[in-house]
């Protein structure tokens, strides 16, 4: 009995990760499709000519750059003044801390569209010429409150009397942060560091009005679908998670080894 | 002295980060808000404490934002049902490949939305699998149909804020000592009851963060209604996208989103009011 | 009515399509010789063109050699002219575009572009023209407007082409898979009521498209709008609604959906049909019987824009050799005379697919929806309610 319920919760994780790539499975098979039109819709044929020919159409790889390039700039920015802002909330009580939670809050609430544009206005009214560096203003924004709220989550559970164990033991407030609380909610400030690399990697509509001449991997996809779905778009998409899962792979056995390798440390 | 440096210290941390929210959120706030108080055509829109917007805002689209509640809701629940083992399992048996986990949680989100939808519309096709499927079983009728339905826009949207309701829960148990739930195991409770009683409240701040999370932003979608939805199934966030874009009706659309806005905002103080708040922002 | 691309006549065309490719051949054929960037004066004033001009289009919609990467006929103007275009795929949509734009267009500012591409049957070319947002072509830099098609001359918001010039056009109509169907569709009656279509029947959330070929069935005239006859369009759309009739009104999204089989016929464009055929020999399009609506995409110079360098890459492109490099890959409709001749030695199937260079029997039965009705207000509200919105 207990084996069946232990594993129980090992098969039910299996099929929801099974469900949130189902839909990638055919993006992937669909990478090998052959159509004889723009369109990849229907299956054709299988070939190889996409993987050998990736950045076939002219304007991809330059947006797919653009695309990784803001995520990350951004997913950091955003991190870290997110951190900050959660550190602050949770730990202090200070007077504008109601009014702190709301503007934490409100920007989530914003539909899309008009964030896009009343942020627009605000370039346009202060002649700050579109591109790069509005996107990433753009990114940073919205990511900071999803930062917020998900490291904030780490920080509510965290158990305060570790750190005054710490600085019992002589620690300062600087070194106690650093070698003891940071370390702990380490793993919730990665966690709000992917989901604001997703959120910026898929944007579409708040990029679209402060994107200037700039295109990014979705403004590109967008604007193709009208005429073309080239099944270069599917062999990007799936060689970015491959790569990115091969990376946090090789990371990790290298950590394994290292582990394996050094002597304990303290 | 140190008094007064340490009263410093709150403020301090949060600066950068609100000051970035004040000049590019609420500067623009305030431009959307003048709006909403303007009348006219475009482009010739003219401030005129327009309060009226506000009442035939609502009045007109009062379906779609019911509408939005309920699914953005639905969509919240079942995301939940379904995150929360996945959380679960990756916190307590992920072991040195939670990282690996995390980033697969997310992995769809490199393929962009216009892409996963697509395939979605190929699984869920009238003459795919499985419709042919339900439809033999009889959950769907013979002619019954998945896409262009409630429930594919709801499955669209749960599908797209998954990760945001994973995240969060993770965050949360994963911090939660195993000790903790050895020690009530100890103390002679079954494992549903260490679960009830000791897990779940405290993976609460978790699952505040997470229904938030998806919560929040789902009420305001409106792609998964535009592409996965008849007429009968758009959302509010449909509307402001068209009242803008398309009708060019600036002063009704920014009404409309202050509208969502601040009903969402509601919401969510009611919700953490039945949670607890102090428990759920304000560490121990 | 419809032709039948087979995958043949597509091989065929991609062969012909690189052998239009080498430029030279091209220039040599009409006369043209690299002159240098500064003296070039197509005019008889010496003007300059500038180092780089920008260009924003709709994706996909010029000539690409897969092979280079390269846009062909934008890679000779450049090396006839000497100067860099500078080419922006970032127009997707009418709206969305222009609600980018409206901004700094509305504060006098320039938007950074020489040229955009934007389509009639939004109402934008001629908003904007009302607005003082565009500048006037020098038509003394493109003598090759008098290759503009005879009916493309004289449009309601522009009727002396002083502010634009069409790109491409498309045509409206009915596309569907005759297997599902079970036979022949003939007219929009057919979608919003044939019982064995129902809930397998898209329209478009193109105003003039759907309103307009629904006037059409009910007998109205889509160029002459009036409430009366508006109302009735929305009516006997919003039955369909209402009904189940209509699945979904879509953007180009109706095209996986027909190509899955999930719609057996719906409103399309004719450009997308010569695509899903390349995959989908069986599928058809043609123009209702009670008429189609025909839709153009207009290239236009916003203010703040180089108006000789824009005038002069018009000029460019209403060269019938430069035209028809262009037509060969977008396959959409070409406004340029005198390119069908040249495809019918290079490609006689382009030259002969009536989706791309129309009869004029089929150009007698489509229609352009009433400018000054695309930009009321009401009008669109009442369209956005029946589409969701």
């Amino acid at each position: 009995m207990r084996f069946v319920r232990h594993h129980l919760l090992t098969a039910y994780a299996a099929l929801a990760l099974i469900y949130l790539f189902l839909p990638i499975s055919v993006v992937v098979a669909f990478s090998f499709n052959n159509p004889a039109g723009r369109f990849n819709y229907t299956w054709a044929g299988f070939t190889w000519k996409n993987w050998t020919n990736p950045f076939g159409y002219p304007g991809l790889s330059g947006a797919l750059k653009v695309s990784i390039e803001i995520a990350f700039a951004s997913s950091i920015v955003a991190t870290v003044l997110g951190t900050l802002i959660a550190l602050a909330l949770v730990r202090y009580r200070f007077r504008g801390s109601a009014t702190t939670n709301l503007l934490i809050f409100v920007p989530m609430t914003t539909p899309e569209v008009v964030m896009g544009a009343s942020l627009l206005t605000l370039f346009v009214n202060w002649k700050v010429p579109q591109g790069f560096g509005t996107i990433l203003i753009a990114h940073i924004l919205f990511n900071i409150s999803y930062v917020v709220v998900t490291v904030r989550a780490r920080l509510v559970g965290f158990d305060r009397h570790l750190e005054e164990a710490a600085m019992d033991l002589g620690a300062n407030e600087w070194v106690t942060f650093t070698r003891v609380t940071l370390p702990l909610i380490m793993p919730g400030i990665l966690a709000a560091g992917l989901l604001a690399f997703a959120l910026s990697i898929d944007d579409f509509v708040i990029t679209y009005f402060n994107a200037g001449s700039t295109i990014t991997f979705p403004l590109f996809v967008w604007g193709a679908a009208r005429v073309a779905t080239p099944p270069q778009i599917n062999v990007i998409g799936t060689a970015i998670f491959v790569i990115a899962i091969s990376g946090m792979l090789a990371n990790i056995l290298f950590q394994n080894l290292r582990a394996r390798k050094g002597a304990v440390t303290v | 002295m140190l008094h007064r440096r340490k009263a410093a210290i709150p403020y301090l941390l949060l600066a950068p980060g609100i000051a970035w929210l004040a000049v590019f959120f609420i500067v623009p706030m305030w431009y959307l808000g003048k709006m909403s108080l303007s009348q006219g055509l475009f482009p010739l829109f003219n401030f005129g404490w327009a309060w009226g917007n506000f009442s035939d805002a609502v009045s007109a689209y009062q379906t779609q934002f019911i509408r939005s509640g309920e699914y953005a809701g639905i969509a919240t629940l079942i995301a939940l049902v379904l995150s929360y083992p996945l959380a679960y399992w990756i916190a307590f048996r992920g072991g040195r490949w939670k990282n690996l986990f995390l980033l697969l949680v997310i992995a769809p989100f490199f393929v962009t939305y216009l892409i996963r939808t697509l395939a979605w519309e190929t699984i869920l096709s009238d003459n795919g699998v499985v419709v042919r499927t339900l439809q033999h079983v009889g959950i769907l009728g013979s002619n019954g149909r998945l896409l262009a339905t409630s429930a594919a826009v709801i499955a669209g949207i749960t599908y797209n804020f998954l990760p945001f309701m994973v995240l969060p829960l993770y965050v949360s148990l994963e911090q939660i000592d195993a000790r903790l739930i050895e020690a009530a195991e100890d103390l002679y409770a079954s494992k549903a009851q260490a679960f009830a009683r000791v897990t779940l409240p405290l993976s609460l701040p978790g699952v505040f963060a997470g229904v938030l999370l998806t919560f929040i932003p789902a009420a305001g979608d409106f792609i998964n209604a535009q592409l996965l939805g008849t007429p009968r199934q758009y959302m509010i966030g449909n509307v402001i996208q068209s009242q803008f874009l398309a009708v060019r009706d600036y002063p009704t659309a920014a009404s409309l989103s202050f509208i969502l806005m601040a009903a969402i905002l509601v919401l969510v103080l009611l919700f953490a009011r039945v949670l607890g708040t102090e428990r759920l922002t304000v560490g121990a | 009515m419809s032709d039948r691309l087979t995958r043949e006549d597509l091989l065929r065309r991609a062969v012909a399509g690189s052998a239009l490719l080498t430029v030279p051949g091209l220039l040599a054929a009409c006369g043209g010789s690299s002159k240098s960037a500064a003296t070039t004066s197509t005019s008889g004033a010496a003007q300059q063109l500038p180092k780089t001009i920008t260009f924003s289009n709709w994706p996909l919609y010029i000539d690409v050699n897969e092979k280079t990467k390269t846009h062909p006929s934008l890679v000779a103007f450049q090396k006839h002219y000497g100067v860099h275009v500078k080419y922006l795929e970032d127009i997707n949509d009418n709206d969305s575009f222009f609600g980018k734009i409206e901004g700094p267009l509305s504060q006098g500012q320039s938007i950074g572009r020489d040229l955009i591409v934007l389509t009639d049957s939004s109402g934008l070319p001629g908003r904007m023209i009302e607005l003082g947002w565009l500048e006037k072509l020098d038509k003394a830099a493109i003598p090759n407007i008098k290759n503009l098609q005879p009916v493309q001359q004289h449009p309601t918001w522009d009727p002396n082409r002083e502010y634009s010039l069409p790109w491409q056009s498309g045509m409206t109509g009915i596309g569907y898979d005759p297997k599902l169907v079970g036979g022949d569709v003939k007219s929009l009656g057919d979608l919003l009521s044939n019982p064995k279509l129902k809930g397998k029947v898209t329209m478009l959330t193109e105003m003039a498209d759907s309103i307009g070929a629904t006037m059409l069935a009910n007998g109205d005239d889509p160029s002459k709008v009036t409430d009366a006859t508006f109302n009735k369009a929305i009516d006997r759309l919003q039955k369909a609604v209402s009904s189940g009739q209509i699945r979904q009104f879509t953007g180009n999204d109706y095209a996986p959906l027909l190509a899955k089989g999930d719609i057996y016929a719906c409103l399309a464009w004719s450009g997308d049909m010569v695509q899903l055929q390349a995959d989908h020999p069986g599928l058809k399009w043609v123009v209702p019987s009670d008429g189609g609506m025909i839709w153009t995409d207009n290239m236009l110079i916003p203010k703040g824009g180089n108006v000789f360098a824009a005038s002069t890459v018009m000029n460019w492109f209403y060269r019938p050799e430069i035209a028809a490099q262009v037509e060969d890959y977008v396959n959409y409709i070409c406004p340029v005379v005198g390119a069908d001749k040249v495809l019918e030695k290079t490609d006689p199937s382009v030259a002969k697919n009536p989706l791309i260079f129309p009869t004029k029997a089929m150009l007698a039965k489509v229609h352009q929806f009433d400018s000054k009705a695309l930009n009321n207000a009401d009008y669109k509200k009442k369209f956005q309610r029946l589409i969701g919105g």
